[in-house]
Order: C-alpha cells, then sequence, then structure tokens
C-alpha cells in the first residue's frame, strides 16, 4: 500500500547516491579540502539534501539541456565580455554553472559580521593614514609598506570624504579553508566587479530549477541596485535635495561594460563616460540635449589613475579633466574614493588583523589567510626554501597577474620567478597553497568537484549592508585553484538560506 | 537625455533603416534575377550598388558575388551586416537607454546573422531570406514602438529612421533616373520591368497602383515616390517625419540653439509640400533629388551642433 504512493525518484532511493560510486556522481572525487555538498564520509551535507535528490533522479541530458539554454540566454542578452587580441574582437560569456552554491544561515551570519568589521576598520585605516596617520606613528605598521605602497595616492591627504566612508562598494574574497573556516583572501576596496553575475545566476537558477526549494527558504538578492542607489544617495551634499547620481564607466570596450549598463539600468541613473562630463568652476556637469547638467554623485567604475588627466595619468582620455578640484572643493562626490588601493594591497592585508585590533579593540572575527612578507629576510628565506609548496603573489596587482603557484610550477618557472623575487623581495608575498573548497559542478556532461570561492558585496556610506549572496567563482579545469574570470573561470549562484 | 545617448540612438536607428533598405532592394533584385539578360543585369547590379554603397561593383561579378559585397562585407557600413553591425555596436552602448526587448532582439538578430552559410541559403530561396530579414527589421521598429518610453530617445530614434529614409530613397531614385530613358515604357520594353522593381523595392508597387492603376509612367513613379504625404517610403512622408520628431526634441533648450536646424528642417519641409512634378520637367528629377539629399546631410549637421556637440562657452551664456 505505502510503495503504492511512492513516486519514481524515491524508489531510486537517490539520498543514498554516494560520490564516485553511483550515478550521477560517479566521477565525483572527493580531495583533501573542504566539500560543500559531501562530507568525508561521502554522505551529502543536511543543507545540501534537497539539492542531492533532485540531482540523482535528474538525468544528465536534462541538465546539459538547461545549461545550454542558460548560455544561450546569457549570449542573447549580451551579457558578455569582450576579448582582445585577434584581428577580430570576440565576445564570450562567463560561463555559468547551473548547480547553486549553498551557505547556511548559520555560516552567513558569521561572514556578515566579519565583513562588517572588517569593512568599518579599513575605513578607518584609510582616513587615519590619508590624515594624521596614529597607526603608522604607533609604530603598528611599517611607514614605508604604506608610503611605499603602488596605490597610495598622496592627492588623498587632508581631502574630505563625505560620512568618511572611503570604501563605500567592496568585494571582498572568502575562501574556505580544510578544516571549513572562511577566511578572506582578498579585500577588494576599488573597483570590485561582478556584482550583475551574482544577480544574472540567479535569475538563470529560478529558470533552471524552478521549483527546486521551497519558497522562502533562499534569501532574496534582488534589491541590490537599490541598496546600491540608497548608499550612493546617502553619500550626497545634505543640501542639494535632489542629487543626480552618475555611473562613470570606461565604455563600452571595457570587460565589465555589460555590469556598468545593468546597475546603471537598475537604478535608474545615467551611465556617463569621461567626454560627457566637464568642470566648470569647480563643478561637473554632463552634456544633454537640453544643455549642461549638474553631477552630485560619481559611482566611478574607471580605475583611480584614469579618473583626472590633470592630477593623474595625463594620456588619459576616459577622466574628467578637473574632476578631483571639483570633488575637493566639496562639489562632487566620487564613490570609491581614490587611493583605497593601499588597502587592499597585498602586503598591508597581513596587518589587517592589527587594524582590526587597533581601531575597534576587537579581534578579527574572519581569519586572513597566513601570510608571508618578503619585505622582511627572515620570511623571504623561509619563502624562497618553501617555493613549491607556496603561492607568491606581486603586492600591487590583482586578477590572479603576477603570481606563482608553487605545486603547480615547473622547475624552469620556480627558478625564473625567484629571480625576480630575490631582485625585487619588496613587491611580494606568499601564503601557503590552500586547497580552496570544492563544490559540485556540472561540465564536460557529468558531476564533478571544482573549487569555488566566495565574493559577497558590502556597501557602507549612512549603514553598512550587504545582500545576503555572493558570487562564486569557479575554476573550471579540474584540480585548478585559479577562479578569475580573465583566467578562465567561471561562477555559479550562490544560495543564502533563511533561519 | 545625455548627447552621447542620444546620438548613439540615432545612429542605431539611420543603420536600422539602412539595413533594411539594403535588404528590402535584394530581396526585389534577386526575385527579377531569372527574367534578365546579361546585359540588363549589369545594368540592375550597377544601379543597385551605386544607390546602395555609392560605388560601381567588380566588373564581371556573379550574381551570388554582387549579392555578398551588398549585403555581407562587414568592413562597409553600408551594406546590410555592415550597417546591422553599426546599429547594434551603438545600441550596445546605450542597452541600458533603450528597452531591454529592443536590445536582446536585435542582438539576437545580428549574432544569428553574422555566423551564416550564405552558399546554402543561396541554393535554396535567397530572396525568402531577405524578405525574413526586412520583416525581422520591421519587428524590431515594432518592439521599440511598444516598448520604449515616447520621449526624447524615442524622437532620436524616429529622427534617425527618417532622416536617413529621405536621403536613402533620394539617392535609389536619383540612381534609376540618372540611367533610365525618361519617357513612358512602350509595352513590355526592358524599361517596365525596371519601372516596376523600382516601386517594389519602395514597397510601393501596390500603393502606386491603387493611386494611379497600373499604368507605369516616370513622372508619375517620381510623383508618387517624392511628393506623397500618405506613403511612407516617399521623401515627403520621410521629411514629415523628421519635422515631427524634431518638435519634440530639447524641450527647454535655448530658442538660439536650435534655431538653425529648425530653420533647415523647414526648408526642406517646405520643399518637398509646396514642390510640383509639373514643375519639375523629367529632365530635372535628378537634380532635384540631390538637392534632397545635400539638404538631408545639412539637417544632419545642424542637428548634431544644437543637441550634440555644442560648445560649453554657448551652453554656459545661454
Amino acid at each position: 500500500m505505502l510503495a503504492s504512493l511512492e513516486g519514481p525518484d524515491d524508489r531510486r532511493a537517490p539520498a543514498a547516491a554516494r560520490p564516485g560510486a553511483d550515478p550521477p556522481f560517479e566521477d565525483y572525487a572527493l580531495g583533501a579540502g573542504y566539500d560543500e555538498m559531501f562530507d568525508r564520509d561521502g554522505a551529502a551535507r543536511a543543507h545540501y539534501q534537497g539539492l542531492h535528490v533532485r540531482l540523482s533522479a535528474l538525468a544528465t541530458e536534462e541538465l546539459q539541456r538547461r545549461q545550454q539554454a542558460s548560455e544561450q540566454s546569457f549570449l542573447h542578452q549580451g551579457i558578455t565580455f569582450t576579448v582582445y587580441g585577434d584581428e577580430q574582437s570576440t565576445e564570450r560569456i562567463i560561463p555559468t554553472d547551473l548547480l547553486p552554491r549553498i551557505v547556511t544561515a548559520g555560516e552567513w551570519d558569521t561572514i556578515e559580521r566579519g565583513l562588517k568589521q572588517r569593512i568599518q576598520a579599513l575605513n578607518l585605516f584609510l582616513k587615519d593614514i590619508y590624515n594624521e596617520g596614529k597607526i603608522l606613528s604607533d609604530g603598528i605598521i611599517p611607514r614605508e609598506l604604506v608610503y611605499g605602497a603602488k596605490h597610495f595616492r598622496r592627492e588623498m591627504r587632508g581631502m574630505p570624504v563625505p560620512r568618511d566612508a572611503y570604501v563605500s562598494v567592496c568585494g571582498t574574497d572568502i575562501i574556505r579553508r580544510e578544516d571549513g573556516a572562511f577566511v578572506v583572501l582578498e579585500d577588494n576596496l576599488r573597483v570590485p566587479s561582478g556584482v550583475s553575475y551574482m544577480l544574472a545566476n540567479r535569475e538563470v537558477v529560478k529558470r533552471a530549477f524552478p521549483n527546486l526549494f521551497q519558497a522562502g527558504q533562499v534569501r532574496p538578492i534582488e534589491d541590490y541596485p537599490h541598496a546600491l542607489l540608497a548608499t550612493l544617495r546617502s553619500l550626497s551634499p545634505s543640501h542639494r535635495d535632489n542629487p543626480r547620481i552618475v555611473l562613470l564607466t570606461p565604455g563600452v570596450f571595457n570587460s565589465a561594460y555589460y555590469e556598468h549598463a545593468f546597475l546603471a539600468r537598475a537604478m535608474g541613473i545615467d551611465l556617463v563616460e569621461g567626454r560627457d562630463l566637464l568642470e566648470h568652476d569647480n563643478i561637473i556637469y554632463m552634456r544633454t540635449t537640453v544643455g549642461l547638467t549638474r553631477v552630485d554623485v560619481i559611482y566611478r567604475r574607471i580605475d583611480d589613475d584614469f579618473c583626472d588627466p590633470l592630477v593623474f595619468r595625463r594620456d588619459s582620455t576616459l577622466g574628467v579633466p578637473g574632476l578631483i578640484n571639483a570633488y575637493r572643493a566639496g562639489n562632487v562626490v566620487i564613490a570609491n574614493t581614490l587611493g583605497n588601493g593601499v588597502a587592499d594591497d597585498k602586503a598591508v592585508y597581513a596587518y589587517v588583523p592589527q587594524i582590526i585590533k587597533y581601531y575597534l579593540g576587537e579581534d578579527a572575527l574572519l581569519e586572513n589567510v597566513e601570510t608571508f612578507l618578503c619585505r622582511e629576510p627572515a620570511q623571504l628565506a623561509h619563502v624562497v626554501a618553501n617555493l613549491d609548496k607556496l603561492v607568491v603573489k606581486a603586492v600591487g596587482e590583482s586578477g590572479g597577474y603576477g603570481m606563482l603557484i608553487g605545486p603547480h610550477a615547473s622547475q624552469a618557472e620556480r627558478e625564473a620567478f625567484e629571480a625576480k623575487l630575490l631582485a625585487e623581495p619588496d613587491n611580494y608575498i606568499a601564503q601557503p597553497t590552500i586547497s580552496l573548497s570544492t563544490a559540485p559542478c556540472f561540465v564536460n556532461g557529468q558531476i564533478e568537484p571544482r573549487h569555488v570561492d566566495l565574493r559577497p558585496f558590502i556597501l557602507h556610506g549612512a549603514e553598512t549592508r550587504i545582500v545576503p549572496g555572493a558570487l562564486t567563482r569557479v575554476a573550471l579545469k579540474r584540480g585548478s585553484l585559479v577562479v578569475n574570470s580573465s583566467q578562465g573561470g567561471g561562477s555559479k549562484d550562490t544560495w543564502v538560506l533563511g533561519a | 537625455m545625455l548627447s552621447r545617448v542620444a546620438d548613439s540612438i540615432y545612429w542605431m536607428s539611420r543603420y536600422l533603416e539602412r539595413a533594411e533598405h539594403a535588404a528590402r532592394l535584394l530581396r526585389v533584385r534577386l526575385d527579377t534575377l531569372v527574367e534578365e539578360g546579361d546585359e540588363a543585369a549589369e545594368r540592375s547590379w550597377r544601379r543597385l550598388s551605386g544607390a546602395l554603397v555609392g560605388q560601381a561593383p567588380a566588373s564581371g561579378s556573379s550574381a551570388i558575388e554582387h549579392t555578398l559585397a551588398l549585403a555581407f562585407d562587414r568592413t562597409n557600413r553600408s551594406s546590410m551586416l555592415g550597417a546591422m553591425r553599426a546599429a547594434r555596436d551603438n545600441a550596445r552602448q546605450v542597452r541600458e537607454q533603450i528597452s531591454s526587448g529592443l536590445w536582446e532582439a536585435l542582438n539576437r538578430q545580428y549574432l544569428e546573422l553574422k555566423d551564416l552559410d550564405f552558399e546554402g541559403i543561396w541554393a535554396g530561396h535567397p530572396s525568402a531570406f531577405f524578405g525574413r530579414i526586412v520583416d525581422g527589421l520591421l519587428l524590431l521598429r515594432s518592439i521599440a514602438h511598444s516598448t520604449m518610453q515616447h520621449g526624447e530617445g524615442w524622437r532620436f530614434l524616429e529622427l534617425g529612421r527618417y532622416i536617413e529614409r529621405a536621403s536613402l530613397l533620394s539617392r535609389l531614385i536619383e540612381a534609376y533616373f540618372a540611367d533610365m530613358p525618361a519617357e513612358a515604357p512602350q509595352g513590355l520594353s526592358a524599361g517596365y520591368f525596371d519601372w516596376i522593381t523600382l516601386l517594389k523595392q519602395c514597397a510601393a508597387f501596390e500603393a502606386y497602383c491603387k493611386a494611379y492603376t497600373a499604368r507605369f509612367e516616370p513622372a508619375k513613379i517620381a510623383e508618387f515616390l517624392i511628393f506623397s504625404d500618405e506613403f511612407p517610403h516617399a521623401v515627403r512622408f520621410a521629411v514629415d517625419g523628421v519635422r515631427t520628431a524634431l518638435g519634440g526634441i530639447g524641450e527647454g533648450s535655448s530658442p538660439q540653439r536650435r534655431a538653425n536646424v529648425d530653420r533647415l528642417a523647414g526648408r526642406l519641409a517646405a520643399d518637398l509640400a509646396y514642390g510640383r512634378i509639373e514643375d519639375l520637367m523629367t529632365s530635372r528629377i535628378v537634380p532635384f533629388v540631390r538637392e534632397i539629399e545635400r539638404q538631408c546631410d545639412d539637417v544632419h549637421v545642424a542637428l548634431h551642433e544644437a543637441f550634440i556637440a555644442y560648445g560649453v562657452d554657448a551652453a554656459m551664456s545661454a
């Protein structure tokens, strides 16, 4: 009698499908790292049960079909980035994996509190080093480390910054260690990108698995553009009652252009390029069909160096001549402000726990990855002796450029890198190779584990807000630890579960 | 609206009109191939190439080579694909301003077109293929019409469409009248089919027959294609469209900044509204349409100076 009530899914007893044994997980090899879906014994973790059951019952052909439909939809919507080099530039989509990465309410609570603490401390740090420099005179951080940092901007000294919000939009890269703890790998405090993919991935998964989870279990993220607009609005000078807010893009050739256009549309603000803006008597205007219109807040998505050719790179045509003077005069707000790169410098990163302690008197809620500063002779010696076990990174770079992954490099590559390292030790830091956690991904027609990280987006204006979601970046090559989209990474939707 | 955005919408629309025009001309052209001798075919291709891309075709080309040059030369912004590509490049820069529906439909049509196997289509029914392109582009107009706010952006879209149409029609009419005997064709002479082809290339065959019955006289054809204010693919209709759109642009901008563009568009419209075919000996049709083309260029330049690339000092003093 009971048996007749069971559907076909139940008869397959999918809950018992084990990695490395049962379909569709026969090629799912658990490695040394933490796996988001399966525990050490190969049992699905409680918060992944729903997905696990569903995947066990779903034909891979069907997954393949949904995957293709999602790729097609990205292409048609023009959610692409442009790759230059060959004669005809090509447009590629950032591959989206259909299987959501799931974060429990408890895990999210830790992440959220840790990130809020971190952005608060980093904002105090930026204010301090561009004004009194107390943390430097107190000897917490070596003075030359800050002043010698690639992205330190002396033009920012003594600059009034509205609400002291140096970092108002931040995307922090978090990874999960072998022991399951979330640790911060990198703070992106300049012009972090990827939030449009967080939102687009959610749409894709909603369409591919319309009823995977019961309504209300996954926390919504759609209000991100609204929260961003509120943050930008809170930065505008109070005497301007209806502030005009614009998004400044380098233009259609920038690889993140889709995101710029998307956010501008979602916020209902103008997407401007440098050539649309001009400065007159320390006021910034945009050129419209009815004449010049004053601009109050600029959410800029171009790098520091390109903002104002009068102050930074003279050959840049992307920025606005006179912008920095207008900013200094208090007539326009730039978010993020300039010079934040000094605080996400990879050498300064090593000091973030001390920075949190110094300004807030608290221990860091989210740990850092253990970091060796090559500028210190003893640590440099350790790094050189263990080059085959470490990841070495150039301090001022981002996006996965200028780095050596010791265990995956050849002897010749390591030797070449060692020469660079010894020539300019100040320019490098090293970290132990951490096996990023793995999550189930649909690749090559089957479900396999791939390394992932987590990039939540933090907004900081009148209040600090984190939309409960993130971009989970995926290293699509088997075994690879590099998740950057510029280096062949993909992404997937991230579900933060309600309590 | 941002001047740069207005400019991109305007150009997107001009290129879409150009692509539609190229596709329609080719659709009609490929339908007439069967009944043509070599010499007549050569003339037809030369006329078409002159009207579309402004240059003579490579001599001795086959029909497919002519078609490929006019439809798929991606380096030429007057070929069908070149124009689609330019329209899409402009749309990409203002995708947050036009509706998502319009952007996605345009993007999809371009992507399908760009990687096409044309040899396969040629072996099948190429004229029907170009017919589908025309339909696809008309669909874009319809999506724009029903999903875009009919504000200033919309008016720049209309401006681009109609100024391009007025220009293209003038050039096409010029190509025929410069090349054909001006007297009415006798019976089923070669000229007879050429005049019908011209009407079809302006989507005007049926409308003309309703207005004038099936008597294909060059003067009547010129009258219809130049002076009709009711037929959408007539020069006057297009110029009226330019004026209407212009009226709703830059509301609140200073009167002196727009004086020149208003004057030029008004003069062009007046030439067409008060001109009569009786005043133009058929020999004067070619100079007349050339003058229209020139005036369209003047309106374009004045439009740019008034709303897009005006000087800062002028804006500050206004």
